[in-house]
């Protein structure tokens, strides 16, 4: 499935939502470019392995390294441009 | 601590992955075996990739050791306890009333979790018998300390702590509270605690396991290893000690708990917890940082843990930092149950004059500048010994255990 | 011989299957259960918990958070120096969904949300991270001793330093998992009731029940001080005499007559044969004393007694005692100053709780 980046990201955004329970404080002016951790949303070390499990289970991607999110993981953007590349079947 | 009565460590019991007795466990500890290796008793997809601290004996045989039937619903993590409790029970000299006399707080954060993951569909289903149903109530954490107790006949008082890894720390303290409560003369105190896939699994998902051995204290750490077993102490007030005339094999004369309230798995990165749980066990036993002669760390070899820890001792201890190293190399992480069986590690450290050596350290971690023990050391005269457990919840705890 | 502390309750904070979060009704408004599972009437949680915090907790983390919250604002505490709270089955609902994933996903892609919050501590870490406590903090997991273990840490530790303050809980859940699995044992009935009518069956089991209560504990008083805490025992598998003889005992240390006592809280749980127990008990030196229950209300849990300390410490504080709660050839004492809770779980353990009323001074 050739999904492009735009796609992708209207995807994330709603299992974002729904895997971590963010449906009554998305901050006001949230997109895809908004920081998720630190600044921004405010994810914490917690969300990060939710969202390892969640690149693995949705997109067959396995991030072997928790450190290596830190790129990834900076904005839902960085996420559906990371998962378009390197996504298994 | 206003109160007057000692308390004193009379006997102990240990099984591990590196000795299913005190004797082996010692042995162990001086040659240097270690428990970490490949899976063979527990079952699960993970036993290629993931290795642990695991004590090679099947539930057959560890009920074998135990004295009870197979097929009597004991789960592993009470057999381990049963085991374990009985040592101590010997090792102390107690004659059956003074078992009966006695109060017995445990400790466990799985309980027979390992059972009901291995029958979970016939246990939901009310309509299924068979061999399964012995484990139907085993899963809580309390049930195992009731089972032990049944067994050597204890009812006095019972009580099962579950503050994650510090929890058999927390048994040790809430038993000296009551000695010196004059609630009760005699207390066995402890933890228990069997591999599970539940546990295996759910450290996997924190990511904070290492698949290779792990190394405490070293820059390049990278998680821990889970462990297996168990181990008890009974404690007896400074009446009944005198009453029997019998020599203690040490002190515990100070305790500290504490909470770190930084995140719920988390320490925090200065190690505020772990200095304030060190620094009340001192106060508590109104002796000074420079009193110390070794610290036994909770040193599991996660990122996170090391850095807090080493942080929060050098606060406490600077300029002059005791000898510490951590024992989980040798046993892994052994979760409730650690409290107790580094204590009894810290007992035989203090009765034989020796220091454990810090298995795997290497490289110095640059945020501290501190080096743990490498090798054994002997005749290493240590009169006050501080043994540290820190858990998920944040809870610290801190034993001082002194010879006599 | 250590001094013992006087133990005042100073706040509480319980949610329930009943409507207790509310301070302003006491057991006047009741719901009803059918199908043999109470479960708790909570609170708007934003009243308490902040919703950044929120999103990650268990429904019972979110009810045990509440109600400790409750319990902090009443007694108008805002750092305790020590919180400990006591469960028996843990947080069930967080384990089955982990351990269910485990299964079903065959060990793979699993998160660790669900099992953090299974940890029988993480309620105890919760309240110490959302008020930043450093305190003292433990958690007993001791089935049906665990909340009678967590008053007698605090005790202790009130005996040594009586101008401490402890903030002390109970929580267990009323999980599907347990249900499951207990049938077999006999935990709960196997045919359906409402749970009103709970005392008039002569069947095995009870109803499965939970909560959570907390409470604030001090050796000294306050403006918020609602009753006082005299003394408390616990008995494990007595045989033979040794419950009648703890029972008297009990009486005896604490210069009691059955005369003493207004009112008795009893704990029997409409199991038939658990219950035989606990009347004769309580036959046997409380014949015309004023009785209560309250397992009707709430179900049985192994940390029920919380439930029955919330009852007594709230019919002393506010001089009255809810209809329902009331037993049959109800006998009006004359006055309301001493009370004396009787609970048993599964006829294992038995718990004797004395409470004396405070009266504010100014």
């Amino acid at each position: 499935m050739n999904q492009n980046v735009d796609e992708l990201i209207v995807e994330l955004r709603a299992e974002l939502i729904k895997q971590l329970n963010l449906e009554d404080m998305l901050p006001e002016g949230f997109d895809e470019n908004t920081p998720l951790f630190g600044e921004g949303l405010g994810l914490d070390s917690i969300d990060s392995l939710e969202l390892v499990v969640l690149l693995d289970r949705n997109y067959g991607i396995k991030l072997k390294d928790p450190k290596e999110g830190r790129h990834v993981f900076q904005s839902i953007r960085t996420m559906a441009e990371y998962i378009a590349k390197n996504r298994q079947a | 601590m206003s109160m007057s009565q000692r308390v004193f460590i009379t006997g102990l019991g240990i099984i591990t992955s590196i000795g299913k007795n005190a004797d082996e466990n010692l042995q162990s500890l001086v040659t240097g075996k270690y428990g970490f290796g490949s899976l063979e008793v527990l079952e699960t997809v993970h036993r290629d990739s993931l290795s642990a601290c695991e004590i090679k004996l099947e539930d057959r045989a560890l009920s074998e050791q135990a004295g009870v039937p197979l097929h009597e619903g004991f789960t592993r993590t009470s057999l381990l306890g049963l085991i374990s409790l009985q040592e101590a029970i010997q090792s102390a000299g107690l004659s059956p009333a003074e078992v009966r006399t006695s109060g017995l707080i445990s400790a466990t954060t799985t309980g027979g979790i390992r059972e009901y993951e291995t029958h979970y569909y016939e246990l939901m289903d009310p309509k299924l018998r068979g061999d399964f149903v012995r484990f139907t109530d085993t899963a809580t954490s309390g049930e195992h300390c009731e089972r032990m107790a049944d067994h050597v006949g204890i009812k006095k008082y019972l009580g099962t702590i579950s503050t994650a890894c510090s929890s058999s720390a927390n048994s040790l303290m809430h038993g000296a509270q009551l000695i010196k409560n004059n609630k009760l003369d005699r207390v066995i105190c402890g933890g228990t605690e069997a591999l599970s896939k539940f546990t295996l699994n759910g450290f996997n998902a924190l990511m904070i396991l290492d698949k290779q051995h792990c190394r405490p204290f070293d820059s390049t750490r990278s998680g821990l290893n889970l462990g297996e077993g168990a181990a008890f102490l009974v404690l007896e007030s400074e009446a009944e000690v005198n009453r029997k005339k019998r020599t203690p094999i040490a002190e515990l004369k100070g305790y500290g708990n504490a909470n770190d309230a930084f995140h719920q798995t988390a320490s925090s990165p200065d190690g505020a917890g772990a200095f304030s749980a060190m620094q009340l066990a001192l106060s508590s036993a109104q002796l000074q940082p420079e009193d110390i002669d070794y610290v036994n760390a909770h040193g599991t070899a996660t990122e996170n843990n090391d850095l807090s820890e080493g942080l929060g001792m050098k606060r406490l201890f600077e300029p002059d930092i005791p000898y510490f190293s951590s024992t989980k190399p040798y046993t892994g992480h052994t979760l409730a149950a650690a409290g107790s069986i580094e204590a009894v590690y810290c007992l035989m450290a203090i009765k034989h004059a020796v220091i454990w050596p810090n298995l795997n350290y290497k490289n110095m971690m640059p945020e501290l500048g501190i080096q743990p023990v490498t090798t054994l050391r002997q005749e290493m005269k240590l009169k006050y010994v501080l043994s540290n457990s820190f858990g998920f919840g944040g809870n610290t705890s801190s034993l001082l255990l002194a010879s006599v | 011989m250590e001094e013992k502390a006087t133990y005042f309750i100073n706040g509480v904070g319980i949610i329930t299957p009943q409507k207790t979060f509310d301070r302003e009704v006491f057991l006047s408004e009741i719901s009803q259960y059918d199908k043999n599972i109470l479960t708790c009437i909570a609170p708007d949680f934003k009243a308490y918990i902040n919703p950044i915090q929120m999103r990650r907790l268990s429904r019972m983390l979110r009810i045990g958070l509440s109600a400790a919250t409750i319990c902090l604002r009443n007694s108008k505490i805002t750092m305790p120096d020590g919180i400990i709270t006591a469960t028996g089955y843990g947080f069930l609902d967080e384990t089955a969904k982990f351990l269910k994933e485990l299964l079903e996903q065959g060990e793979k892609q699993l998160t660790p949300t669900y099992f953090m919050q299974g940890t029988s501590n993480a309620l105890a870490g919760l309240v110490a991270l959302t008020i930043k406590c450093m305190g003292y903090n433990n958690t007993y997991a001791s089935k049906g001793v665990g909340f009678e273990n967590a008053l007698t840490d605090t005790m202790m530790q009130l005996n040594e330093n009586a101008s401490l303050n402890f903030l002390i809980g109970a929580y267990d859940e009323a999980a599907e998992i347990q249900y499951n699995a207990s049938i077999r044992a006999s935990h709960f009935k196997t045919e359906f009731i409402n749970n009103l009518s709970l005392f008039d069956t002569n069947t095995k089991g009870s109803i499965q029940g939970e909560g959570s209560a907390f409470f604030m504990l001090s050796g000294k008083s306050s403006a918020s001080t609602l009753c006082i805490m005299s003394d408390m025992d616990v008995v494990y598998k007595p045989d033979g005499r040794e419950l009648q003889d703890a029972l008297d005992n009990f009486l005896a240390t604490n210069s009691l007559d059955a005369e003493h006592i207004d009112v008795i809280i009893n704990g029997v749980s409409g199991d038939v044969e658990h219950d035989a127990v606990t009347n004769t008990l309580i036959r046997s030196r409380f014949e015309n004393t004023a009785q209560t229950r309250f397992k009707h209300l709430c179900g049985e849990y192994t940390t029920a007694t919380s439930f029955a300390l919330w009852l007594g410490t709230s019919i002393l504080s506010r001089q009255q005692v809810p209809d329902i709660v009331k037993v049959q050839h109800w006998n009006q004492p004359d006055k309301l100053r001493t009370i004396l809770i009787v609970n048993q779980y599964m006829s294992k353990s038995f718990t004797f709780i004395l409470l004396k009323e405070f009266v504010q001074t100014q």
